[in-house]
């Protein structure tokens, strides 16, 4: 028995040392083999799908020239930021990494990236959607590059639309009508819910996004002024509550639960027959759901003409504080971001790319519904805002969501729970 | 050396064992100084691994984050010294800290009593002779060994309110169960039962220390025609004292640093419904690493390391009471 | 018991012990199914399509076995270089942990040394600290020692004793009794000595527990490996496990199997492990008897 034991542990020391020694061979080394500058490149894009685009893309940069080599590292999302701060801090940061586009602000004042304002001019600026350079701009100052962005639509179950005598071309342009047909949309049998119409807390979208988008796609924090106990997002706090009493807590709960685990969805599963979702949504449609007939639309407005306002999210391209070769690093994100390598990304990841020229030429080579919801996405950014999280509030988020629980589980009304978040978050404002 | 604690102590255990045990303690000090400083030497030597650790690796980042903790630390530039800024703002304007810190306290109170009994009554029905129990301690052990998402979306699954696994057998015995994840009053109770779930950990542990309790033991009070709970009373609980006392607090330090768990299954960190998960160490994680103030979750690290310094000293304390020692050695 | 006439069978001490035992058995059988849902649920979702995932409800048994999950979700990425690394470090701090952290509990609980009391109430306390406000600090020790990118930060600290193993292992041999140790220092053996031909022996079922701890521990380690290894050709199998989690899709399929490939070693050293949990020691039976 002890000599087994001694012998699986010998095996298990020696394919272990022998796979050690030879993996400590360090790779930080500077500059390759042949002389040329190496240039770290953190990413998150580790899965089958995303890699293999992202390294080509390296490779045709790391062909076209002779001076720099891109070595591209994949890190699990979220924790990559976490690296990044303790590399930063140590002095030893990457030389290009890839990071939320809403929170370039607060890394700018916290000294975590590097001012690119010398390597940028006005005509730079321009290829990029306005909506999304405002985002890296702070204290006048250009901080990252935006890459991708994303924007919310409402995707319609067509056959569903027929079902309940709709016109499936005509989906709901305002919460009115979206009420409306969701209730002609419900199936029910007995007291359950075979289908549901809709349900404004479903999909890629929260109350946020719907307190937003009844106030004219004002946010909650403008030009430095709280502006979250607004009537507008009292009353689509009360929207949401209707919503929520007429399909019951049960009903919601259930279906809540069933498609929390990610795994299964209940749009394509053809159980709830309208959906707010980001325009990549398209490409799970396309691969499990078939058969499914849908339809895009920008997300119903509060009222006619108060605007189809969506919310936006999206990362941008940014050199880590203290980085060591930041002229070659901006070379290659300038790289990333011209139109030839946006376009690339764009077309096979289905992504909305941050460069305007790109997403236009991208837009050229597809086709079929590939195109319908592409360009439907494109269109949408017009309507898209963005809500970086101002410095002086870093973390409002955090500070007005439980108040917004709160409300909609009818612990408070929302003109209290907005109130209070207010006051919260004015109490813990930053100089 | 305290010698007055020890005879309290001894008195207490008062077993022949331990009293021979002082004779030979008394015969061994009045040997002379040199053998006493072979002893502190060999101490030293024997754990001078650990502390090698703690001077080069661990002492410094600890001392760092203390220090840090009376400044605006921002992890990347600034360091600015503020007093005791930080621990006021906790008391008097972080509204978050004080849910984090109940919704902590509330988990610690529930999960230490109940994974501690848990895991001795799985490791007493673990350690009889049963065949196949090779294939049951394995089965009982695997939850301690599954980790990360995979296991927390199960969970989610498992606690689903209609279909979940956990209300359907709650149906069959009549209970209409609750919502759990999406209820705040029912998503801590929730974060119980999967620690229930994964008590195998501590099970091994019992199961060890069970290991070393003889068999003569067993047959003696059997003979006397003591029950099985009499038996358990006076021979196994006295003898697993020690791992009880160990699991104690080793899982109140734990469960006070809760945090994976809540992280996950609220979509980072954003604490659950009407914040009912959001924990000292997710709200402290959310400072330093959401927020860059570092400054700031050190104070409440330190904070914490109080609070949980004071029960861990009383822990140890209570503990001399009734930790029974085989070696006879109470400290 | 009377005495006079022999004792129905249902009245033997055997025919209750085997009552009991039964129960035992069954109450241990019901709580098995329990336990195992969860790695039925794994083992069914990595046997599935994708297609077959995304359905709703979802089906208890796949419709089709696709073992070939397996072979794609290991052919993603270097797995098997993966798991090698994995195996490494596991395994070099599994050793490291058991013979450090019993040395340490030794001096702890047999060796009566100056300060001894106040020493182990800082091992206790350096429990207390979240590893998360001391993280950044240490990151930069050892960037400044020049470690980062190697295995050093994930190896070193096995080697100098953990508090938690300390803190068990010291529980345990304060449990051996006190006149084993004398009897050897009459007989001139050193600690040392003591150590290895008694102690050890006798706190074999604490040391195989360590050991499945320690090396379960450095087995499911994402973010020791995730902040101190820069090179993807060292990575270890749960930043692997990483890659299927997407932005925008997970693929379950794979997350699935590769997580039941990886913890078949865990399940499997345990098995085997756990016999030496039965030979080992019996303490007080060899003592005392």
């Amino acid at each position: 028995m002890k000599r087994g034991l001694a012998f699986i542990i010998a095996v298990f020391m020696l394919i272990g040392l022998l796979a050690g020694c030879s993996g400590e061979n360090k790779a930080e080394a500077d500059k390759t083999k042949d002389g040329k500058i190496v240039v770290d490149f953190w990413t998150f894009w580790g899965s089958e799908t995303r890699r293999p685009i992202i390294e080509k893309i390296i490779d045709d940069y790391n062909s076209s020239q002779d001076k720099v080599f891109v070595k591209h590292t994949f890190l699990p999302w979220g924790d990559i930021w976490t690296k990044n701060l303790a590399s930063v801090a140590a002095g030893n940061p990457a030389d290009v990494i890839v990071n939320d586009i809403n929170t370039v602000a607060q890394r700018a004042e916290n000294k975590q990236v590097e001012d690119l304002s010398q390597y940028i001019d006005d005509s730079f600026k321009q290829k990029f959607h306005p909506h999304l350079w405002d985002t890296v701009e702070y204290d006048g100052k250009s901080y990252a590059v935006p890459f991708n962005t994303d924007t919310r639509l409402l995707f319609y179950n067509k056959t569903a639309f027929k079902e309940a005598g709709l016109d499936p071309e005509k989906p709901p342009a305002t919460w009115a009508e979206l009420e409306e047909y969701a209730k002609k949309l419900d199936v029910k049998n007995g007291d359950n819910y075979e289908r549901v119409g809709f349900y404004p807390l479903w999909g890629s979208v929260g109350a946020s996004s719907w307190m937003t988008n009844a106030d004219s796609g004002k946010g909650f924090i403008e030009d430095g002024e709280l502006t979250i106990n607004t009537p507008k997002k009292v009353e689509a706090l009360n929207w949401i509550l209707d919503w929520k009493e007429r399909l019951g807590e049960n009903t919601v709960q259930a279906f809540q639960a069933e498609f929390g685990s990610e795994q299964a969805n209940p749009f394509i599963a053809e159980k709830v027959a309208m959906w707010v979702d980001v325009g990549t949504f398209y490409t799970q449609l396309r691969d499990y759901g078939q058969d499914v007939d849908f339809g895009v639309a920008p997300i119903p407005a509060n009222e006619e003409g108060s605007g189809n306002w969506a919310e936006g999210g999206g990362f941008v391209v940014e050199i880590p504080k203290g980085a060591k070769h930041p002229e070659e690093a901006m070379d290659f994100i300038k790289y990333l971001t011209d139109v030839e390598a946006q376009k690339y990304w764009s077309v096979k990841n289905y992504d909305n790319v941050a460069n305007i020229e790109a997403a236009e030429a991208a837009l050229n080579e597809l086709e079929g519904p590939d195109k319908m919801v592409y360009e439907a996405t494109v269109k949408n950014l017009k309507q898209t805002k963005m809500f970086p999280v101002p410095v002086e509030y870093p973390d409002y988020h955090s500070r007005l969501n439980p108040h917004i629980d709160n409300a909609l589980l009818g612990k408070t009304s929302p003109e209290e729970a907005l109130e209070e978040a207010e006051e919260d978050i004015a109490k813990m404002k930053k100089e | 050396m305290k010698s007055s604690d020890t005879t309290l102590a001894h008195t207490k255990g008062g077993s022949k064992v331990m009293q021979e045990q002082k004779a030979a303690e008394t015969v061994g000090r009045t040997k002379g100084l040199s053998k006493k400083a072979k002893e502190n030497l060999a101490g030293y030597l024997f754990i001078s691994p650990w502390i090698i650790g703690f001077l080069g690796l661990t002492l410094g980042p600890l001392l760092f984050s203390l220090a840090a903790s009376f400044t605006d630390y921002n992890i990347t530039s600034k360091m600015n010294f503020i007093g005791l800024e930080n621990y006021k703002r906790m008391f008097t304007m972080d509204d978050l800290f004080r849910t984090s810190l109940f919704n902590t306290i509330y988990y610690v109170i529930f999960s230490v009593p109940l994974t501690t009994a848990g895991a001795i009554l799985l490791a007493v029905l673990l350690n009889q002779k049963i065949k196949g129990m090779k294939f049951f301690r394995t089965i009982y052990y695997l939850p301690a060994v599954l980790s990360g998402v995979a296991v927390y979306f199960l969970w989610m699954q498992l606690l689903s309110p209609s279909t979940g696994l956990v209300n359907t057998m709650l149906a069959w015995i009549g209970i209409d169960g609750p919502a759990w994840l999406f209820d705040p009053e029912w998503t801590k109770p929730a974060l119980l039962l999967m620690k229930m779930w994964s008590v195998g950990g501590g099970m091994l542990l019992y199961l060890a220390i069970m290991q070393g309790v003889s068999a003569q033991m067993y047959e003696a009070a059997d003979i006397e025609g003591a029950s099985p709970w009499q038996k358990f009373y006076h021979i196994t609980l006295p003898m697993i004292s020690p791992i009880i006392f160990f699991d104690v607090i080793t899982s109140t330090i734990g469960a006070f640093q809760i945090f994976q768990e809540a992280y996950v299954m609220t979509e980072n960190g954003s604490g659950g419904p009407g914040n009912s998960l959001l924990f000292y160490n997710l709200h402290m994680w959310n400072n330093a690493f959401e927020v860059f103030d570092m400054g700031y979750a050190s104070a409440m690290a330190w904070l914490l390391f109080i609070i949980v310094m004071i029960l861990t000293t009383v822990n140890m304390k209570l503990g001399k009471r009734w930790v029974h020692y085989e070696g006879g050695d109470s400290k | 018991m009377n005495s006079t006439t022999a004792p129905k069978f249902y009245e033997t001490k055997k025919f209750r012990e085997n009552v009991r035992l039964t129960f035992v058995t069954l109450l241990l059988l019901a709580g098995s199914t329990l336990i195992l849902m969860p790695l039925w649920w794994m083992i069914s979702t990595s046997l599935k399509s994708p297609a077959e995932i995304a359905q709703y409800p979802p089906s208890f048994f796949p419709e089709k076995l696709n073992f070939s999950n397996y072979v794609e979700a290991w052919q993603t990425a270097p797995f098997t270089r993966w798991a090698l690394n994995t195996l490494f470090l596991a395994t070099v701090g599994t050793i490291g942990s058991v013979l450090v952290n019993s040395l340490v509990a030794y001096g702890f609980a047999k060796i009566r040394f100056k300060g001894r009391n106040a020493l182990f109430v800082i091992v206790l306390s350096t429990m207390l600290i979240p590893g998360f406000v001391t993280m950044v600090p240490q990151y930069i020790l050892f960037s400044k020692l020049g470690w980062v990118n190697t295995y050093l930060p994930l190896l070193v600290p096995a080697f100098l004793g953990s508090a938690f193993f300390i803190f068990l292992l010291r529980q345990f041999m304060m449990g051996i009794p006190n006149e084993l140790v004398e009897a050897a220092v009459l007989d001139g053996a050193g600690h040392l000595q003591i150590w290895w031909h008694i102690m050890l022996p006798l706190t074999k079922p604490a040391l195989i527990t360590v050991a499945i701890f320690t090396f379960n521990g450095a087995w499911n380690d994402l973010l020791g490996p995730l902040l101190y290894i820069n090179d993807e050709s060292m990575y270890t199998l749960q930043i692997g496990l990483q890659t299927f989690k997407g932005t925008v899709q997970t693929q379950w399929h794979y997350l699935m199997a590769m997580s039941v490939s990886v913890l078949l070693p865990v399940i499997l050293l345990f098995f085997f492990f756990q016999k030496y949990f039965i030979e080992g020691s019996n303490i007080s039976s060899g003592t005392k008897g």
